[in-house]
């Protein structure tokens, strides 16, 4: 086993351990995120997989596969954060605006308007 | 500060505003003058422009955070229809938009021939000082709403709006930033809302170039209107 691979397993466990404790009930996250953790290992210990499968796809080397996909998963992981920060903005919005209406002072006084 | 009588009218002029307390006074009084009830949304700003209207007959409410001019549009909105108005007008806070302006935006809602009417600097005959870097960003604005909504105006983002009750009612304006302008577009094509284009004079002042959008936030626009369409 060489240095890089003991560092990147090292890297690997860690999250798993992570995810674990974090999604305990949620089951089909669970179930991806150990797919995942088996790919990981399995390229980690066997790089030479990621060639086979390149060749198989058409790319040259297992390295530029695994970059490729880093690519797509990256693009995903964005596209999820901002539906997730939109819906929060919605909710954040929803808060202020409720709270402007709510202590809405009128033309004649500075007595709330609203009920 | 002069004394002004709060009569009651069913026309509404929303305002908007963030950190304009140089000029919220002045645009205030121009439209108190013609008798409009005014709703001021403070959108969060720091200091709070509740000094400078407090004398005024006006509503005034605030957000709490900074969430942009499209949500305190439609906080302003919100707060209009509690009064029952006939008419909603939007105005900015920065002093560029003209008070004569308003009736002849009005007319095609008193005449039942729209139920929203938007202003337009490009109809107008009257020579502006427009920047020209503004011009061409208007003209490519313009388009996009285009390829976006199938509707094409003349002038793309135009803060002096009016709304009856009807459009008032079905408008939502959820995009919280400055793509709220091409939103309105939407949701006039959605709701299958009659619209007119009114000219109207804008005044490009020192303060209200500094106070507006740079090119920059054109790019943001259109980056939000994308994810608009994405996650909708």
């Amino acid at each position: 086993m060489s240095g890089i691979q003991l560092v990147l397993l090292t890297g690997v466990a860690f999250i798993c351990l992570y995810f674990v404790i974090q999604l305990k009930k949620k089951l089909l996250d669970l179930v991806l995120l150990l797919a995942l953790i088996a790919a990981a290992v399995l390229f980690i210990l066997w790089p030479d997989i990621t060639t086979k499968l390149a060749q198989k796809l058409g790319v040259g080397r297992g390295a530029d596969l695994v970059f490729y996909t880093s690519i797509l998963i990256f693009w995903f992981v964005v596209l999820k954060l901002y539906a997730r920060i939109r819906q929060l903005e919605k909710s954040f919005t929803q808060i202020i605006r409720e709270d402007a209406l709510k202590k809405a002072s009128g033309p004649s006084s500075n007595e709330p308007v609203s009920k | 500060m002069p004394e002004f009588k709060h009569t009651v009218s069913k026309r509404v002029v929303v305002i908007p505003a963030y950190n304009e307390s140089p000029v919220l006074t002045l645009v205030v009084k121009s439209l108190l003058e013609k008798e409009y009830s005014i709703i001021i949304v403070d959108d969060g700003s720091d200091p709070p422009l509740y000094s400078h209207v407090q004398n005024m007959p006006v509503y005034f409410l605030r957000h709490r955070a900074n969430l942009g001019q499209g949500a305190a549009l439609q906080t302003g909105f919100d707060f209009a229809k509690k009064l029952n108005p006939d008419l909603v007008i939007s105005f900015d806070a920065d002093g560029q938009h003209d008070v004569t302006c308003i009736p002849s935006l009005i007319e095609p809602l008193l005449n039942n021939e729209a139920d929203v009417a938007l202003g337009s600097r490009f109809l107008s005959t009257e020579k502006t000082n427009m920047p020209f870097t503004k011009k061409i960003l208007l003209q490519i604005a313009r388009g996009v709403n285009y390829l976006f909504s199938g509707l094409l105006l003349s002038d793309a983002h135009n803060g002096l709006r009016a709304f009856n009750r009807v459009a008032l009612d079905k408008i939502t304006i959820t995009e919280n930033r400055m793509a709220h302008a091409s939103e309105i577009i939407f949701e006039i094509k959605k709701h299958g809302l009659r619209f007119k284009e009114i000219a109207v004079t804008i005044a490009y002042t020192d303060y209200s170039k500094k106070k507006g959008q740079s090119s920059w936030d054109s790019i943001k626009i259109l980056f939000d209107l994308i994810l608009h369409k994405l996650f909708k």
